[in-house]
């Protein structure tokens, strides 16, 4: 599902370069569950970013859903991202001028959907995740929990086969974050391929595989 | 999509208050200015009652003689309308026009009536005068041809100076009114003309012949303004060839003075070319001056807008990273970004329009246009259409101007840096 080979990523500022990734060969099978770990810097959110193209890397290529991406014209990217891709933020990262339901939305609006299949995605995701109650509250209005709740129904809304969670628990309390690594893996188990960055031991044991990186580097 | 467009958009906007207050700022009062503007030309320029159809008609109102020493210019030059030697013999005979028509304009004619001063104006004028402008005929008829020809003491009165000398009295024609030492017999009376007209303008009417021609010989200055009226403006070539040729002859004959002539002009070409020295103005060199001023006008709210636009980039950073994440192509955000814009600017144009018609309805006397020695016309509202979409094509343009980099910039924006605090 996800093919990553010889991929490098170095970032340039005038005084300093850092390697983020450094010739990394990355492959994740269809349905897999992955825990991503190492320490702050390794490139994990790096590896994260250009696997869900929104970052581009210096050399190597890309395959995902058996897909060459040859080009990283914005366009082709941004069709890409919405087709195949579902992110999940540690920050959960909802727009905030906008409530739950408008949130959940986000990914269907730029696929010219009829707004009648809109409203029915949503309400299946957020039924998902158990928000149809909170549909009209903005994020300002809610707890950290539901607002990765409310994050992880937008990333399924589109039913992407690909879903990337950055640290998805990081700002959860432990019990929130194993209710959020649940609905992950209930996702995981009706076929979406799932890769996690996470610092948390014992989530990632509940994943089927641990990558872990070290500058840059797979480690192990 | 324009739904959720909309629903960002007035929350952005009621969020940051002091923001959109500041863009709001710039566009309304701009717009306002524009609204205002626009409507003192286009009550100047629109011609009503007896001016209403001037598009096919040029005037010739100003001349300009120099002193010359030994054939070669010196610095020394006069300016005035017309005069009636000028006008009478060469001016008038243009072969170009359909009808030729010479007039003094509103001249002050002041007396006192009951013991109360009064201020009114006088037109002195030929028979042409009456077909070219399309006074309304009350009752009565005005003077023919002949009649101007023969100095026959006639008038034409406007309403409002029939009830000032006779009140009520309903039929006058055959009365008397007198004009300095002159009595004139009442043959017409007609609707009072426009405020706002520059050229159909008085309360008493009576032929140029009248009065006897004071003019030097050799002077080409006085009074009056010719109007030719053409079956269409393609006639206005030909007009202005056939006056400017008779203006040569005379300058070529003339060894002491350089005369110029300046026009046919149209309407808003007499206004364009102002009191200035008449053989300095060039309507394209006037056009380039207002259009650059208009521009500078039009480019300093959208400039404000774009500077607080760019200043606000990275408060939208994480919602423009978000629809990046989830499939917004950087068109689609450009569009976004203009779209919010240009409802911001939609908003202030929507505001100044307000604006504009509160000024002109609380202080539309004081806003009072001079546009003529007589008519202080109050400023008032009236609803055109074309400045309407004028407005809200400077108010695109604007959200253009202004959105335009600051939407590029921010599509361009890397989404990674904003979704993760920067962190590799």
């Amino acid at each position: 599902m996800i093919k990553l080979e010889k991929i490098s990523k170095v970032y340039r500022t005038r005084e300093i370069e850092t390697l983020a990734l450094d010739n990394i060969n990355f492959y994740v099978k269809e349905g897999e569950f992955i825990s991503v770990m190492g320490p702050s810097g390794c490139g994990k959110s790096t590896l994260l970013n250009i696997i869900g193209l929104l970052d581009e890397p210096d050399n190597g290529k890309i395959e995902l859903d058996n897909l060459p991406v040859t080009s990283y014209e914005d366009k082709k990217t941004a069709r890409m991202r919405n087709q195949l891709v579902g992110f999940i933020f540690q920050s959960f990262h909802l727009i905030k001028e906008l409530n739950v339901y408008d949130n959940v939305e986000l990914p269907l609006i730029y696929r010219n959907m009829p707004a009648s299949e809109r409203k029915l995605r949503v309400t299946e995701s957020l039924e998902k995740v158990g928000l149809t109650n909170r549909m009209s509250h903005y994020p300002s209005q809610l707890s950290g929990g539901q607002c990765q709740r409310a994050a992880i129904a937008r990333a399924v809304s589109g039913n992407p086969k690909i879903i990337l969670a950055d640290e998805p628990t990081g700002n959860l309390d432990s019990k929130i974050g194993h209710e959020v690594v649940s609905i992950l893996a209930d996702l995981n188990s009706k076929g979406t391929t799932i890769v996690m960055v996470t610092h948390d031991d014992m989530l990632a044991k509940s994943t089927h595989r641990i990558v872990r990186l070290f500058d840059g580097r797979l480690v192990g | 999509m324009i739904k959720n467009y909309f629903k960002i958009f007035l929350k952005v906007a009621l969020q940051n208050k002091l923001f959109t207050f500041l863009s709001l700022f710039g566009i309304s009062l701009t717009i306002m200015f524009v609204m205002i503007f626009s409507m003192t030309i286009s009550k100047i320029t629109t011609g009503s009652g007896p001016e209403k159809d001037l598009k096919d008609v040029v005037f010739c109102d100003r001349i300009k003689t120099k002193q010359t020493i030994k054939g070669k210019a010196n610095n020394g030059y006069s300016v005035s309308s017309c005069g009636r030697r000028v006008s009478e013999t060469y001016l008038k005979k243009t072969k170009s026009a359909d009808i030729v028509s010479m007039y003094t304009g509103a001249m002050p004619w002041e007396f006192i009536l009951d013991g109360k001063y009064q201020k009114r104006a006088q037109n002195q004028t030929d028979a042409e005068y009456w077909e070219l402008f399309d006074y309304k005929f009350l009752s009565g008829r005005p003077y023919t041809y002949e009649e101007v020809t023969n100095g026959a003491n006639l008038a034409v009165i406007t309403k409002s100076l029939k009830e000032l000398f006779f009140g009520n009295e309903e039929n006058v024609l055959g009365k008397i009114i007198h004009y300095t030492s002159l009595d004139l017999i009442i043959t017409g009376v007609v609707e009072d003309p426009s405020k706002s007209a520059q050229n159909a303008v008085g309360d008493l009417y009576f032929p140029y012949t009248l009065l006897k021609n004071t003019e030097a010989p050799d002077d080409y200055m006085g009074g009056f303004t010719l109007a030719f009226k053409g079956k269409d403006t393609k006639q206005f070539k030909a007009i202005s060839d056939e006056t400017h040729e008779m203006i040569a002859r005379l300058d070529a004959a003339d060894t002491s003075r350089a005369i110029f002539l300046s026009g046919p002009l149209t309407q808003l070409g007499k206004m364009m070319r102002g009191y200035g020295d008449p053989e300095e103005y060039s309507k394209g060199s006037t056009l380039f001056k207002f259009l650059l001023f208009a521009l500078a006008f039009i480019l300093l709210p959208a400039v404000n807008l774009m500077a607080l636009n760019f200043a606000r980039i990275h408060e939208r950073g994480e919602e423009i990273a978000v629809r990046k994440s989830f499939g917004a192509a950087s068109r689609v955000l450009r569009s976004q970004f203009l779209f919010e814009n240009i409802l911001m600017t939609l908003t202030g144009g929507v505001i100044g329009i307000i604006l504009s018609f509160l000024v002109v309805d609380l202080l539309g006397n004081s806003l009072s246009l001079n546009v003529n020695y007589f008519s202080n016309v109050p400023l008032t509202f009236s609803f055109n259409y074309l400045v309407f979409a004028a407005s809200l094509i400077a108010c695109l343009i604007f959200g253009l101007l202004s959105g335009y980099l600051p939407a590029i910039r921010l599509s361009r924006m890397k989404p990674a840096l904003y979704l993760k605090g920067g962190e590799l």
